[in-house]
C-alpha cells in the first residue's frame, strides 16, 4: 500500500484517476474545476488505484475510495490523511471539504466538524483557526439591555454609496449592524483593500461594526460543483450551505435578529441568492430587502459599474457613486488597478 | 556479550518505524529479531516523528525474547546523531547502520553511541552494533568492517542498492548475489558475529522465497531479513533441524553430561573424542530444535 | 516552551492520534475526537497533558484526532508536535523525555 502524488497533467494519469472517479459516481471533470487541483494523491494497492484525494488550495475535493476487498474505512482514512498531513506540512491548517450527505461522517470520523447540510452538500471543516475560533473573535455588543442587532453581507468591490445607504438603512432600524465583508481574494479590489474601503466609508457610523466574513461566507469561487450532477443548480446549494452557517452558527453568537440585502435588479445570481436566503432564514432570522441606491443622475449605484469606469478610464464619471474615501483610493492606485485588469483580473460578475 | 552473539538470529523482521499499528504488533509473529525501520521506511518529513514513536514504544512496549534493532540514519544525514541519543537512552539492544562502507565509520558509530551511553548513565557497551552492507565497497571492506567494533553482532546485505551499484537488478537465481552473499558471510565467520541475508520482496512467489531460503541456510547464514511476518515460519520451517540431526545432537549433549560428572576435561563418544566443532554444532542443533519446539527447555 | 507556530504530527490511520498544537494564551485546553471517547477520554487527555507538562509547556490549545492509539503513541505523536511547535526538533530535551 503506497500513496503517490499523481501528476494530472499525464493524460494517461489523468485518464485513470478519471475513470476510477467516474466509477463511483463523479462525472465533472470540467478544466475550470481541475484547473484548481493544487494536488492529487492515489493510494494504490498491487498496482490498483483504490483511493484518490484532491486539494484546491484548502479545499479538499474529487474524494474517491474503492471498498472492495478492504476493512471499512481504512483506505479512506488513509488517504485523507495523508492528503490532511501533507497540506498541514505546508502550513494550510484549516481545511475544508464540501461533500455529498452520505459522506459527512468519514469525515467526522477523522475529525472534520459538519458546519452546514443541505438535502444536496454538506460543508465540514477541520483544523485551525476554526469556526470557534472565528467567532470568539467577532466584536460582540453589550447585551446589559435588549438591543437590535442586524447584519449585512458584502463583498464591496469597491464599496459605494449604495452599500452605504444600505448600511445606514439597516442602522435605521437597528442598534447595531454588523457588515461582514467576503474574506475570499477573487476580485479586482483585494480583500485587505477592501476591508479597509468599507471602514474609511463607514467611519461616522460607529455602530456598524466591519468585521472580516472569514471563511464562512461560503463564496461561489470557493464552492465546488463537482461533485453534483451537471445541470443541477450550484448557486442554489451553494447559497443553502451559506444561508445555514449564517443561520445557525453566527447569527446566534452575535445575537443577529436581521439580516438586511439589497435588492439586486441586475445580476440573476445575487436575485437566486436573495430568494434563498429569504427561503433558509426565517423565522430565526427575519431577512429585508431594501430597494437600491439610485444615484442623483437616476442611475443604480453598482460596483460593477465602478469597475468598468474604471477599465475604460472613466473615472470622473462614477464620482458621485462612491465615497470620497473610495474615490481617493482608485485615484492612487489606478495605475496598480489598471494592471490587475490587464492581467485578467475580471471585472464583471460581483 | 558471549550471550547476545550465539541467540538465534532466524528471522530479522523489518518494521516501519512511523506506522503505530505495527510497531504495536511487531512482538506477536515471533520473529527472532525486529529492526524498527528509521530509514528508508520513513519519509524525511517524519523522520523526527518516526524516532519519537520507537523510543516511546521501546521503553512500554512488551517484545518477549526478540532483539531489539533499530536502523538508524546514516552519518551523512541530519538526523544520525538525534537517531543515536534517542535509541541509546531507550535502551536500545543493537543498532544498525544503514549503507555502510568502511571499518571507519563502524569506529565513529561507536565513539558516538559510547558518548550517548556516558551522557545518558547506560551501561558503557551495553549498545550492539551491526552494520548494512549495500554497496561494492561495502562488501570488499566487510572483513574490516566485521571487526570493526568488539560491540559488532553482525553484518546483513541489503541487495537493493547492492545490485544497483553492480549495475544490475535482482534476478531469481541469485547469481548476481553470490559473490557478496560468500564475502559478507565469511567477513561475519572470521569475525565471530552473526550474518543475515537480504530480503525477499515478492510476496506472491513463496516457492521463489523458499528456494532461496534454502540456498542462503545452505551457505550457513544465521537467517534473513523480512518485510512480512508471514515469511517467519517459512523461513523457520527451513531452518529446522532434521529429526537424525536432533538426535545426534542430544547424544553429544549427553556426553557433555557425563564428562562434566566424570569431571573429565575430554568428551567422548562411541569410544571417539568428541572435539569443539562437533559440540558447538550440536548446542546450535538444539536451539533450532528448540525454537521449532521439537524438544522441550531440557533438550528432550 | 512557548508555542511558536502551529504543528501537527501522527496520522489517521488505526492505532494512530492526530495531535495537532496551536498558541493559546494560557492553560492547555483539549478537543478530542475519537471513538472511544467515552471510556477513555480522560486517560488520553491526561497523557497529553502530562507530556505537554513534561515539556515545560504550559500554554497550549491541542486538537487530537484517535484512532485507538495506545498511550506510548499518544505521548510519542503529543511530543513529535510539540518538539515541531516549539521549534525544537533538531535539539529535543531528550533528558525530560
Amino acid at each position: 500500500m503506497t500513496v503517490i502524488e499523481l501528476n494530472l497533467s499525464l493524460p494517461e494519469v489523468k485518464n485513470q484517476w478519471q475513470n476510477f472517479l467516474q466509477k463511483l459516481g463523479i462525472n465533472n471533470f470540467s478544466t475550470a474545476e481541475i484547473q484548481q487541483l493544487d494536488l492529487t494523491l492515489g493510494l494504490y494497492e498491487d498496482e490498483q488505484l483504490v483511493a484518490t484525494a484532491s486539494a484546491a488550495h484548502n479545499v479538499i475535493k474529487y474524494v474517491g475510495v474503492c471498498q472492495q476487498d478492504s476493512t471499512p474505512g481504512a483506505r479512506f482514512n488513509q488517504i485523507i490523511s495523508e492528503l490532511t498531513s501533507r497540506l498541514y506540512q505546508q502550513g494550510i491548517f484549516h481545511l475544508f471539504v464540501f461533500t455529498k450527505p452520505q459522506y459527512s461522517l468519514s469525515f467526522q470520523h477523522v475529525g472534520f466538524k459538519q458546519l452546514a447540510d443541505s438535502s444536496q452538500a454538506v460543508f465540514l471543516e477541520t483544523g485551525t483557526p476554526d469556526i470557534q475560533d472565528y467567532l470568539a473573535q467577532l466584536p460582540q455588543v453589550s447585551q446589559s439591555h435588549p438591543q437590535k442587532i442586524a447584519a449585512i453581507v458584502m463583498n464591496a468591490n469597491p464599496f459605494t454609496l449604495g452599500h452605504r445607504y444600505l448600511v445606514k438603512r439597516a442602522l435605521q432600524q437597528s442598534d447595531y449592524v454588523y457588515v461582514f465583508v467576503v474574506n475570499t481574494d477573487a476580485s479586482l479590489f483585494k480583500t485587505s483593500e477592501r476591508i479597509q474601503l468599507v471602514k474609511a466609508g463607514l467611519k461616522d457610523l460607529p455602530h456598524a461594526l466591519v468585521v472580516n466574513g472569514g471563511d464562512y461566507m461560503v463564496s461561489y469561487a470557493t464552492f465546488p460543483a463537482y461533485f453534483l450532477q451537471s445541470g443541477q443548480d450550484v448557486v442554489r446549494y451553494q447559497t443553502t450551505l451559506d444561508a445555514h452557517i449564517f443561520r445557525d452558527l453566527i447569527a446566534p453568537a452575535c445575537q443577529i435578529s436581521t439580516r438586511f440585502l439589497g435588492s439586486e435588479p441586475l445580476s440573476p445570481t445575487t436575485a437566486i441568492y436573495n430568494q434563498v436566503l429569504q427561503q433558509e432564514l426565517p423565522p430565526k432570522v427575519q431577512v429585508q430587502v431594501i430597494e437600491r441606491k439610485q444615484s442623483d443622475s437616476q442611475k443604480v449605484i453598482s460596483a460593477s459599474t465602478v469597475r468598468q469606469a474604471l477599465a475604460h478610464n472613466q473615472l470622473a464619471t462614477i464620482k458621485d457613486l462612491v465615497p470620497a474615501t473610495t474615490y481617493q483610493f482608485m485615484q492612487e492606485h489606478k495605475a496598480l488597478l489598471e494592471t490587475r485588469i490587464k492581467e485578467g483580473m475580471r471585472i464583471n460578475g460581483n | 556479550m558471549a550471550e547476545t552473539k550465539e541467540r538465534l538470529r532466524r528471522t530479522m523482521m523489518f518494521v516501519p518505524g512511523n506506522n503505530p499499528a505495527m510497531v504495536k504488533d511487531a512482538g506477536i509473529y515471533g520473529a527472532d529479531s525486529i529492526m524498527f525501520d528509521l530509514e528508508d521506511a520513513v519519509s524525511m518529513n517524519e523522520k523526527d516523528a518516526a524516532r519519537d514513536l520507537v523510543y516511546e514504544a521501546l521503553q512500554t512496549q512488551d517484545y518477549g525474547n526478540a532483539e531489539l534493532v533499530v536502523r538508524i540514519n546514516g552519518a551523512d544525514t541530519p538526523y544520525y546523531h538525534n537517531d543515536i541519543l534517542a535509541m541509546v537512552k531507550a535502551g536500545i539492544e543493537v543498532i544498525r547502520l544503514p549503507k555502510t562502507e568502511t571499518a571507519a565509520m563502524i569506529e565513529q558509530l561507536e565513539a558516538d553511541v559510547l558518548a550517548a551511553e556516558k551522557r545518558f548513565g547506560r551501561p558503557e557497551g551495553s549498545t550492539h552494533l551491526m552494520a548494512a552492507i549495500e554497496s561494492a565497497k561495502g562488501v570488499l571492506n566487510s572483513p574490516e568492517i566485521a571487526a570493526a567494533s568488539q560491540r559488532m553482532i553482525g553484518i546483513a546485505l541489503s541487495a537493493e542498492d547492492y545490485t544497483t551499484d553492480m549495475k544490475t537488478h535482482r534476478y531469481p537465481d541469485g547469481a548476481e548475489l553470490q559473490f557478496a552473499r560468500n564475502m559478507v558471510l565469511h567477513a561475519a565467520r572470521a569475525a565471530g558475529i552473526a550474518a543475515f541475508d537480504t530480503v525477499f520482496s515478492n510476496m506472491n512467489d513463496p516457492e521463489g522465497f523458499y528456494r532461496e531460503t534454502e540456498y542462503i541456510h545452505q551457505l550457513g547464514f544465521d537467517g534473513k531479513s523480512l518485510v512480512n511476518p508471514r515469511q517467519i515460519p517459512m523461513v523457520n520451517k527451513v531452518y529446522q533441524p532434521t529429526q537424525a540431526e536432533i538426535e545426534n545432537a542430544q547424544n553429544v549433549m549427553k556426553a557433555i553430561e557425563e564428562a562434566k560428572i566424570k569431571g573429565s576435561g575430554v568428551i567422548s563418544m562411541n569410544g571417539q573424542m568428541v572435539d569443539r566443532p562437533v559440540v558447538m554444532r550440536a548446542q546450535r542443533v538444539m536451539m533450532l530444535a528448540q525454537a521449532a519446539h521439537l524438544v522441550d527447555e531440557e533438550g528432550n | 516552551m512557548e508555542i511558536k507556530e502551529t504543528a501537527v504530527a501522527g496520522t489517521l490511520e488505526s492505532s494512530d492520534i492526530q495531535i495537532m498544537i496551536t498558541k493559546a494564551d494560557q492553560g492547555i485546553s483539549i478537543e478530542l475526537e475519537s471513538d472511544v471517547a467515552k471510556q477513555f477520554g480522560q486517560q488520553i487527555k491526561k497523557v497529553i497533558t502530562d507530556t505537554l507538562k513534561q515539556l515545560d509547556i504550559d500554554a497550549a490549545h491541542v486538537k487530537a484526532v484517535d484512532k485507538g492509539a495506545l498511550d506510548c503513541v499518544i505521548k510519542a505523536r503529543t511530543i513529535a508536535a510539540a518538539q515541531r511547535a516549539t521549534k525544537t526538533v533538531d535539539t529535543p530535551a531528550w533528558e525530560v523525555l
